[in-house]
Formats: C-alpha cells, sequence, structure tokens
C-alpha cells in the first residue's frame, strides 16, 4: 500500500513538473516580426439550465469573450457562420453540467478537431453557463485544435453579476495560455460624464460595459485618475465653488479634498506608488506643477516660469515628469526630472500639444496635438524621435490614456456627436466605440491590473 | 505481481509522458485532462473569488448606482456653483446710508456689457479690453463697497486642463490691470472654468472667439 501510495505521488509531481511545461509553451510570439494573428473559434456558450431565457447568459459570454480576444489584437476570430451545424453540436463527452457526472476533462472526439481544423481554426473555445439556486457556474475550455488537447479547463462560481467578470477572467487566461503576457480584461475605465446634465465621474469595464457613477456633486469633476494600486481616484471637482483636488477611496466610497489651495487646483497625477500626487496650482499667481502626499502634506513646487504648466504625467519608474508648457510661446510637452530640474523640450512639431500620457512600458509618451487638423492623437518616444499620428479623420480626439500593457490607448472623440470614449491599439490600426451615453464622455484613464487576492 | 506490473505501467507512463512532454504529443492529453481536472478543483478554491476578491466590482457596488441619472435629476435645479453669485447682486443698495454726496451712490453697471474678449491661446489684454477694465476700476472706486469675481473662460480647442490653465491666466491678466489702476486686490477674485461654461456652444470660430473671455460677476 505505501508503495503504491508513493507512487501515486510520483505520477502526481510529473503532472506538476508537465503542467509547467506546458505553460511555457508560447503558442503566439506576440513580439516577433513575423507575429501573425492566431486563428480561434469561440463557440456559443450553451446554458441550458437558464431558467430565463431573456438572460441570454451563453450569448453574453460569448460576446464578451469575442470582444476581448478580439480587442488585443493577438487573434483573427473565425466567424461563427463558417461553423456549421455538425460543428456547434457539443462534442461528444462534452456534456452540460454538472461535469462531476463526466470524466473530468473530457475531449473531444478526433473528428470534431478535424472539423475544426478545415475551417482554419488553431484553438478552440467552448463553455457552458447554468444558473440554479441563484448561484451563476461557468464552465469554459480551450482546446489546441492542431494537438489535439485540452489547453486550459476552468470553472467558475458566483453570482449572477459576476457573469462578465467571469467571462473576462476567463480571457485572460486564454491570453497569457498562448502568448506568456498578461491580459487587461478585468481592468476598468474612470471618465467623466454628463449623462445627468452635470460632469460626473464614472467607473466602467474597459470593454464600455457595467458603467458606474462614482460622485454626486452635482458641479464640474474633471481629470479622474486611478492610483497605479487601483484603489483610489483622484480628481478635480468645483463642488465648493473652486477647482479642488479630491481623492476617492473606491472601496468604501469615502471621499476627501487634498488640495483646496486659492484659484486651481487641477490635473492630479499619481506617482508610481501611488504614495504622491503631482499637481497644478496657482496660487502662487500662475498655473505651476507641484508634487503633494496624498494626504495634503508635503507640498513642494517643481516649475518657477512666468508660462502656464500644467498636466504633469510620470514615467513608471518615478523619475521623469512629463508636463504642458507654453513657455516658448504655445502648449507643448515638456520633461522634467522628478524634482522640477533637467527641464527640457520633448515635442517640437505642431504648435498644440497637450495632455501627455506616459506608457507603462516607459518608452513612450502620448499626447493630443493639433497636427494632421482638428486634434488628434499622436506618441512620440522619449527621447524625442519617433513620431506617430493614430488617428485621422476621427473628429476631434484628445485626453489619451494606456492601457496596462502598452498596447492600446484610450481616448475620448467628437467624431459622432459624443463626444464618446473610443479605444484604438498603439499603431493605430483597430479602433472602437466603448461608451454611448447622451451627454457626452470625456477623460477616460485606464486603471492598472487589480492585485487579485 | 499484479502491483509489481502496476507500479511498472506508472512508471513508463511517466517517463513516456515525460518524453512526450518536449514534443507536444497526443499522450499530453493524459497530462492535461489532470490538469483540465485540478483547475474545476482550484476554480472552486477561487468561487468566494467573483465576488469578495477583485477589489473592483465591490466599488462599483459600494456607490450603489442603480438608478443614478434619475437621481440625480431633481436635486440639481441650475448649475449649482456660478449662479448664487449672480443672485448676490441685489445686495449692492446699502452704500446709500454713509454717502453725504448724495447721488453718486451705488451706481448700476451692465457688467455683462463689460465683458472682455481674447484671441485663441492668448491671455494678453487688447486695446478694447482696457477700455473696459477702465471702466470697470471707474466704477469699482467710486463704489468702494463693491467686490467682484473675474471668471476667466475659453473656448473648446485643446484640453481641458490646458484650458482652465489658460482662464486662469486670462482672469489674472484683468485682476492685475485692475489693481494697476488701483483696485483693490481684495476686492478682486479669480476662478477659472476653463471651456466648461461657453457662452455660445462652440460651433465654427465666430462662436469659439466669443466664448474667449473674462466676465465679471459681483461678489459680497
Amino acid at each position: 500500500m505505501k508503495k503504491s501510495w508513493f507512487i501515486f505521488l510520483f505520477a502526481l509531481l510529473l503532472v506538476g513538473v508537465s503542467a509547467e511545461f506546458l505553460r511555457a509553451k508560447v503558442y503566439i510570439d506576440i513580439r516577433s516580426p513575423s507575429f501573425r494573428k492566431f486563428p480561434i473559434a469561440i463557440t456559443p456558450f450553451k446554458s441550458p439550465l437558464t431558467p430565463n431565457e431573456d438572460m441570454k447568459l451563453g450569448e453574453r459570454v460569448t460576446d464578451i469573450l469575442s470582444n476581448d480576444l478580439s480587442i488585443s489584437g493577438f487573434f483573427a476570430l473565425i466567424d461563427p457562420k463558417s461553423f456549421g451545424e455538425s460543428i456547434v453540436k457539443p462534442p461528444p463527452g462534452v456534456s452540460p453540467l454538472p461535469a462531476e457526472q463526466r470524466p473530468a476533462g473530457t475531449l473531444p472526439d478526433f473528428g470534431e478537431f478535424r472539423s475544426w481544423a478545415n475551417i482554419g481554426a488553431e484553438a478552440l473555445v467552448m463553455g457552458e453557463i447554468a444558473y440554479k439556486d441563484r448561484s451563476l457556474t461557468m464552465e469554459a475550455r480551450l482546446y489546441d485544435v492542431v494537438q489535439r488537447e485540452l489547453i486550459i479547463g476552468k470553472r467558475y462560481i458566483g453570482e449572477i453579476t459576476d457573469l462578465s467578470r467571469m467571462a473576462h477572467r476567463f480571457a485572460d487566461e486564454i491570453v497569457f495560455a498562448l502568448t506568456g503576457e498578461q491580459g487587461f480584461f478585468q481592468t476598468k475605465i474612470v471618465f467623466v460624464s454628463k449623462a445627468t446634465g452635470n460632469k460626473e465621474i464614472y467607473v466602467m469595464d474597459f470593454d464600455g460595459r457595467n458603467v458606474n457613477q462614482i460622485t454626486r456633486h452635482q458641479s464640474i469633476c474633471l481629470s479622474p485618475r486611478f492610483s497605479p494600486d487601483g484603489t483610489k481616484v483622484a480628481f478635480t471637482s468645483y463642488k465648493s465653488g473652486n477647482p479642488d483636488i479630491y481623492i476617492k477611496n473606491l472601496p468604501n466610497g469615502e471621499e476627501r479634498p487634498i488640495s483646496q489651495y486659492p484659484g486651481l487646483n487641477i490635473s492630479p497625477a499619481w506617482s508610481p506608488d501611488s504614495q504622491r500626487l503631482a499637481l497644478t496650482l496657482s496660487k502662487d499667481g500662475n498655473p505651476e506643477i507641484y508634487i503633494v502626499n496624498q494626504d495634503g502634506s508635503g507640498l513642494l513646487r517643481l516649475t518657477d516660469n512666468p508660462a502656464i504648466d500644467v498636466s504633469p504625467a510620470w514615467s513608471p519608474d518615478g523619475k521623469k515628469i512629463a508636463f504642458v508648457s507654453n513657455r516658448q510661446g504655445n502648449p507643448q510637452i515638456y520633461i522634467m526630472d522628478a524634482d522640477g530640474k533637467n527641464v527640457q523640450r520633448l515635442t517640437f512639431e505642431g504648435n498644440y500639444n497637450t495632455h501627455p500620457a506616459w506608457s507603462p512600458r516607459g518608452d513612450r509618451i502620448a499626447f493630443d496635438s493639433a497636427i494632421g487638423g482638428g486634434r488628434n492623437i499622436c506618441t512620440i518616444h522619449r527621447d524625442g524621435s519617433d513620431f506617430r499620428i493614430l488617428t485621422a479623420n476621427l473628429g476631434r480626439c484628445e485626453m489619451p490614456s494606456w492601457s496596462p500593457d502598452g498596447r492600446n490607448l484610450v481616448f475620448s472623440s467628437n467624431r459622432d456627436g459624443g463626444p464618446h470614449i473610443f479605444l484604438i491599439d498603439a499603431e493605430g490600426t483597430r479602433i472602437k466605440k466603448l461608451t454611448f451615453q447622451r451627454g457626452g464622455d470625456i477623460y477616460p484613464n485606464w486603471s492598472p491590473r487589480f492585485k487579485e487576492k | 505481481m499484479l502491483k509489481k506490473s502496476s507500479v511498472w505501467l506508472v512508471v513508463l507512463i511517466s517517463i513516456m509522458s515525460i518524453a512526450f512532454i518536449a514534443t507536444g504529443c497526443a499522450k499530453k492529453q493524459v497530462v492535461k485532462e489532470e490538469a483540465a481536472a485540478k483547475p474545476v478543483v482550484e476554480a472552486k478554491k477561487e468561487e468566494p473569488k467573483p465576488t469578495p476578491a477583485a477589489p473592483a466590482p465591490r466599488v462599483e457596488a459600494a456607490p450603489p448606482a442603480p438608478t443614478p441619472r434619475v437621481e440625480a435629476a431633481p436635486p440639481a435645479p441650475t448649475p449649482p456653483a456660478p449662479a448664487p453669485r449672480v443672485e448676490a447682486a441685489p445686495p449692492a443698495p446699502t452704500p446709500r446710508v454713509e454717502a453725504a454726496p448724495p447721488a453718486p451712490t451705488p451706481e448700476p453697471i451692465d457688467l455683462v456689457s463689460l465683458r472682455i474678449q481674447f484671441a485663441f491661446d492668448d491671455y494678453s489684454l487688447s486695446t478694447k479690453s482696457k477700455e473696459n477694465l477702465e471702466k470697470l476700476a471707474a466704477w469699482m472706486s467710486k463704489n468702494s463697497r463693491e467686490k467682484i469675481q473675474i471668471e476667466g473662460h475659453t473656448c473648446d480647442i485643446g484640453t481641458n486642463e490646458y484650458n482652465l490653465a489658460l482662464g486662469e491666466r486670462r482672469a489674472n491678466s484683468a485682476k492685475k490691470y485692475l489693481e494697476a489702476l488701483g483696485v483693490g486686490s481684495a476686492r478682486v477674485s479669480t476662478i477659472s472654468y476653463g471651456e466648461e461654461r461657453p457662452l455660445v456652444p462652440n460651433k465654427e470660430e465666430a462662436e469659439r472667439s466669443k466664448n474667449r473671455r473674462d466676465e465679471f460677476v459681483k461678489t459680497r
């Protein structure tokens, strides 16, 4: 008996080791110059036990997954129209819940895989939803069609309101399993909307779903920015009659003013360690950049120039701050050390460049510019080289903010009224509208990845 | 015997699976089935996560958002901040009390007509603007109890944050000029609204130029 237990343990160990090997396999080398989009088929999730057909739980999951994977830019989604009837049928052995009643990780037979390979799929996503006793269960699997094997299988259990989270989570799993990179599908975007008639702060999922209003100041709220630890939002509000800076603690909803000097208290920007904020104050006579601790103490002035200095943005290593200044005649992006020394002009193209955002990778800075007519989102290398215009003929595009992986940006554009919030990849090839509210949505700011506990 | 052979079998399978891991072959399935089975277990551990774990959903749950737009509408009859200031105007009549010189009391003034305009991305005062400020300064010196706030505004070109700074500079330009004309700085406050409170919708250049302005509002 002892011996057999030992062997069992040994076998388990092997499984563990091989699982590590599997993790290490990268299906899509997204850094390779010969990178091509990975063809993947996402089958409609089944929700056989849904009590209410209107909920269309399976459809919603399929939508979210497809949208996430398509936004990532790594995948070519195979058109469901090409699936054909036989293909959509659950492969033999893939039974609806409960899974306890079938062999763990049951695989479709080889014949099924061949039909998926025939329509060009290299990976396949399948799954089911069940809703019972107020408990929502989602099972999802990712298969390697070429190797005919299961890559990941997950079961998520929660409440019905967790549905989109489960879907985003599995999308993150897919991206990580196939590329080795962290996805960003569970992130949020904070923004300003005038949907109520007043400019208030809202938070939504990165894909535009689950919009929630988080301020009710009935005044003007501007410039919301997520702390890099994801727990707070700093913003400007005219609530007390003057533009002051507030911090809202997201877990408990508490809100406190941290900067209420006479004149402007605007454009808060978190330091990478979430401990300090760079901001713009005009208390000394003209808009200058200062640093303050997040409790409002330790005010330190960085710039000293008779011109406008505004809109600071930290480099991810915390050593530099980009900002806007019109000290040479019109607004341009400048970079200085985080102590205010070594100010250098970054942008020379165009006569109106504002709203810098430093890429999480540290290499590039995005901003909005009058270059190219109207306003456009541009990026430039931090050394001033490799200037790129991402948007063209998309209306007035302003206020860029990077995704946590530095591969995408959100910004506001009035291309179809609005303005609304749009997402674009860092190469400027794919664009997607995220918000549809009335009244106008501006100032998008992308959250960090939230830490799983 | 039976036991022994089964032992060998397991070892054999294990070795084979190691061999295949490197090449990635069908045998992996055996392994992965386990891996697939595991996540199910893991996932159970994850169960609580969807609710308590991620800070994000909580967040949204906290500021209860169920009927935001509806709620917000009723209590906010009008734009909150600036409106009260306008109402503050009437109290002026008080100066009447002291004045021995009877007539030059709270002279009415049309502050709207004194509004001053600016060029794009500029906060310097034109000749016309200076004339208006001189009229305003004269009125303020005659009505020494009056206080005003200068509101700096911009058109919608450019980004809000820069425009807030620009509006501040516009308000300050006017304030400095009034001070140079002898108006005490305590009687003049400033606020910038950037592009947040346009006079007219920013449709064409004609409208935009109207929005690049300073407005004067009586305060207490």
